[in-house]
């Protein structure tokens, strides 16, 4: 029998997906609409990576109601306290609603025209020291845009995503083992495993959702060992079954004492290494080819064994802080091919000066113990931003990829780019551009001192704060007129204090959008209100400056048969002039680029299905692949047989993107290495930076909603009981924490959220007026050139006390 | 509530009553701070409470008297003869309905008995 609640709720879905339908044809719909005149339409969450769906209430053009989406696979109708505010995200007083231009150091209000002008002639005077920062918080189509028009249109690669601080050593990672990016599980696996390893990754703080889910578990009656393998106690250890406590960077020592355990137990799984694995370590000459670093040199197994000899759990301990005894422990685990083990890490392996590596020995005890490719059994790396996947790494709005995969140093993949864009050969560059870091210190070095970036875009992200070492990476550009700093935000921030030009924008639902978040699953919403004042979309500002510049004669803007790269005709075959602003919502731009932008997930097997597709769906998780009756599959686990349909009959498992060509992935030898800046006398802690669970990165957005203001007002630093006592520290206290790069005065909290061992630090980067960046380090690592913002040296001293 | 309910579909199904109810979008209210004229103590309303979902624990952070208020299992719980009723914890609630009520204070407990 039908319940009353259930038939509801089947009543419900049908008139969603009925009105989703006829607006995916453009159609004018109001069956979501319920009794007190509140229509509800689905959207995912603006904030992080995990991806949890709301239902948007909206009534006389505001948002007004929010509430967890509970046809959504990722969350089930739960969301976490920034998601049950997203809607407070709108409506900050102060939002952005007109351009302004500065003018004698003042930001005054112009005209759209006006601001348009500006860049395209910023552009014309300096065409390749032009640049755009883009981000994962981009959506799909707005990335896409940006990306074919610096690379397509101006024949330059100086485009890179805030993802680069965030993401690119997981992506460095997957594609030096799998020759492909993005993780094979997906959360499923966190249903299934039986050991949950996390890596540095406060999951409960970060990824609440998804952490609620395994909890979840607990209490169903399920067994999950959950393992926490940090540098301070959170709210993940009180969890946790273990807690393994290890000295900042030592993380590669930990990884390679299991592998060597492993081995010297003959406790490895010989047979899923033989068929599916070949042995790497870096080149001998990491100059040989561009991608020399990336890809290694071949080793043998007998050579893998030698390298690991040294990483008994004893040498590990001494490294490591970390007991023998639960190297053991966690050895024994990967031993046990019975059990299933995921694991999951964050910013802990991204944000690492040895990055990349740490993500390869990840990988490498998976496939080493063949933990991997059955449901539960998953090296599994979390994203930060709702889109960090999706536009980022999708797309490729990096200085060194084209969409899809492809790479800007592949001739062959150039060409195919040119000719999906129907741009002439030779129109994109060989030469791979400035990455974030370089990116801002060449716009921060005077043009006379080989500062090659004069103008740069910023759009959806604030560098003025999450850039590390902001006094050489940010506020060097004060004082330099000839530089010019373009900012779309909504509110303002950091960054448009040193802003030249800045545009108000659009956010989430007051513009049709997409994401992909961590686990491959693409999303889709439609624009629900309208933007406050003369806000409007990134992507239209990005075609509007390419007409600009079509209108002015830059030739890059012409495709191969001289029409304007961003030419989008309605159903009835007619050109629609989207660059005028009333015009852009005359057609869907985001299906028209999603359409065009979907032709290039096929080559790495990424495949996403029609617009229309995620319209109907909560998302979908790619290589989504139509069926024999015309349905759209997802693809929930990849390389294996029973569930990819891109792996061979029989194979069992197929790295099909392999890096040697031969279906296998890699095991990577990789050493542990000492961090770049260790404490000394001088300054003797570690300092470590990070989120809070209120915060959405930054704060822009989520100190301006009073409820997560009030329950987070201020930022705060961490530090050991025991540790502020031989200091004199009161809880509460104002203290000064001092770096190599500057100093923060900010009040100190013992036993808060977070526990620190002796000797260590942690400050969250959320709040504008502390920002730890003023005193991070923020050294690259040499693969991803992701800066490490998890260490660094530090004193403390009492903030009346001369220092 | 019957074994196959866990902890989180247990608590879905409490809040959705709720949830089906517009969740406002409004200012947060704030109605504490200043010593109330009668005495009072707070009482955490399980089922506005988002603790097992989101991981909060604003209130037991932000709770100025020592001993005043505790977390079992993520839970936050108010100690009821500890609490002055000083209504920081109900400021600083950032759940969608504020889980935290102010009561007057009853001359008896409120917090149950150990067996």
């Amino acid at each position: 029998m039908i319940q009353r609640r259930d038939f509801n709720r089947m009543a419900a879905l049908a008139a969603a997906s009925a009105a989703a339908q006829a607006r995916a044809q453009n159609a004018p719909s109001a069956a979501a609409a319920s009794n007190d005149g509140i229509a509800w339409d689905k959207a995912p969450c603006r904030f992080c990576g995990t991806g949890c769906h709301v239902r948007v209430g909206v009534k006389n053009g505001r948002v007004v109601a929010i509430e967890g989406d509970q046809l959504a696979e990722v969350n089930k109708g739960l969301l976490c306290v920034k998601g049950y505010h997203v809607g407070l995200a709108l409506y900050g007083k102060d939002r952005l609603t007109q351009p302004l231009l500065r003018r004698n150091g003042v930001l005054e209000p112009i005209s759209w025209e006006e601001a348009i002008e500006t860049i395209s002639q910023k552009i014309l005077a300096t065409p390749d020291q032009f640049a755009i920062y883009g981000s994962g918080q981009w959506t799909i189509p707005e990335g896409y845009a940006a990306n074919k028009f610096i690379k397509g249109g101006l024949g330059s690669n100086h485009i890179d995503p805030n993802a680069r601080l965030c993401m690119a050593s997981a992506v460095t990672g997957f594609l030096s083992v799998y020759g492909v990016d993005e993780p094979a599980g997906c959360y499923d696996d966190l249903d299934k495993c039986d050991v949950l390893i996390m890596w540095g990754n406060n999951m409960a703080e970060m990824h609440p959702v998804l952490f609620s889910r395994v909890i979840d578990r607990r209490t169903r009656g399920e067994k999950v060992t959950l393992i926490d393998i940090g540098t301070r106690r959170t709210r993940t250890t009180d969890f946790s079954d273990h807690y393994l406590e290890f000295r900042p960077h030592s993380d590669l020592a930990i990884m390679n004492g299991i592998a060597h355990l492993l081995i010297k137990k003959n406790a490895f799984d010989p047979k899923f290494v033989e068929k599916f694995c070949n042995f790497r370590q870096a080149p001998k000459d990491p100059n040989a080819t561009p991608t020399a670093p990336l890809l290694g040199d071949a080793m043998s197994f007998d050579d893998y064994k030698a390298a690991l000899e040294p990483y008994t759990p004893e040498h590990v301990e001494k490294l490591s802080g970390v007991p023998a005894e639960k190297i053991r422990v966690l050895a024994d685990l990967f031993a046990n091919k019975d059990l299933r083990i995921t694991s999951t890490w964050c910013m802990g392996f991204n944000q690492h000066s040895r990055g990349t590596n740490a993500n390869r020995l990840c990988h490498g005890i998976h496939l080493l113990s063949g933990h991997f490719g059955r449901p539960g059994d998953a090296p599994t790396s979390l994203t930060g931003q709702p889109s960090a996947c999706g536009t980022a790494r999708e797309v490729g709005t990096m200085c060194h990829f084209l969409p899809g995969g492809r790479l800007i140093l592949n001739p062959e993949h150039r060409k195919e780019t040119e000719k999906l864009w129907n741009v002439p050969e030779g129109r994109i560059s060989p030469k791979i551009g400035h990455h974030t870091v370089l990116m801002w210190e060449k716009f921060c070095t005077p043009a006379d001192k080989g500062g090659d970036i004069q103008t740069l875009w910023v759009q959806v992200t604030n560098p003025g704060q999450s850039l590390p070492n902001l006094h050489k990476l940010f506020k060097a550009k004060a004082g330099q007129p000839d530089k010019f700093l373009i900012v779309s935000d909504v509110y303002r921030t950091a960054t448009t204090e040193l802003a030249d030009l800045v545009l108000p924008s659009a956010m989430w639902v007051e513009k049709n959008g997409m994401y992909g978040n961590s686990e491959r699953r693409t999303q889709q919403w439609f624009r629900m209100v309208k933007p406050p004042g003369e806000a409007r979309d990134d992507a239209w500002q990005m075609i509007a400056v390419a007409r600009r510049l079509h209108d002015l004669g830059h030739p890059g803007m012409k495709d191969k048969n001289g029409r304007f790269l961003f030419t989008f005709k309605n159903d009835q075959g007619e050109e629609v002039p989207v660059w005028e602003w009333p015009r852009y919502y005359d057609l869907n731009v985001d299906k028209v680029l999603f359409e065009e932008y979907r032709l290039f997930s096929r080559y790495k097997h990424k495949d996403l299905a029609p617009y229309e597709e995620y319209v109907k769906a909560r998302g979908l998780r790619w290589p989504v692949v139509q069926q024999q009756d015309g349905t759209w599959r997802e693809t929930k686990f990849r390389f294996s047989e029973f569930d990819d349909p891109y792996v061979k009959k029989g194979a069992e498992i197929q790295f099909y993107h392999s890096v040697t060509k031969d279906d296998k992935a890699l095991i990577w030898f990789a050493p542990a290495e000492k961090a770049a800046e260790e404490p000394d006398a001088e300054f003797p802690f570690w300092l470590c930076t990070g989120r809070v669970l209120e915060h959405w990165h930054t704060g822009s957005m989520t100190r301006r909603i009073p409820q997560l203001h009030a329950a987070m007002p201020h930022s705060y630093v961490e530090m050991h009981p025991e540790d502020a006592r031989e200091h004199g520290f009161a809880n509460g206290e104002s203290i000064v924490v001092k770096t190599r790069r500057g100093e923060l005065k900010l009040p100190v909290w013992i036993d808060g959220r977070g526990h620190p061992p002796r000797g260590s630090l942690f400050i969250p980067f959320f709040d504008e007026r502390l920002m730890c960046n003023d005193i991070t380090l923020g050294d690259v690592d040499p693969i991803s050139k992701e800066p490490d913002y998890k260490k660094c040296a530090a004193t403390v001293a009492r903030a009346t006390a001369a220092l | 509530m019957s074994a196959s309910v866990s902890r989180r579909g247990f608590f879905t199904a409490l809040s959705r009553p709720f949830q089906k109810k517009a969740v406002p979008v409004r200012a947060v209210e704030v109605t504490a701070s200043a010593t109330p004229a009668t005495p009072r103590t707070a009482i955490i309303q399980g089922r506005f409470c988002i603790a097992l979902t989101s991981f909060c624990s604003v209130c037991v952070e932000r709770c100025p008297v020592s001993g005043a208020m505790t977390k079992d299992r993520g839970m936050p719980m108010v100690v009821a003869d500890v609490c002055t009723g000083c209504g920081v914890c109900h400021d600083v609630c950032p759940a969608p309905r504020n889980a935290v009520l102010m009561l007057p204070r009853r001359p008896t407990t409120l917090t149950p008995q150990p067996a």
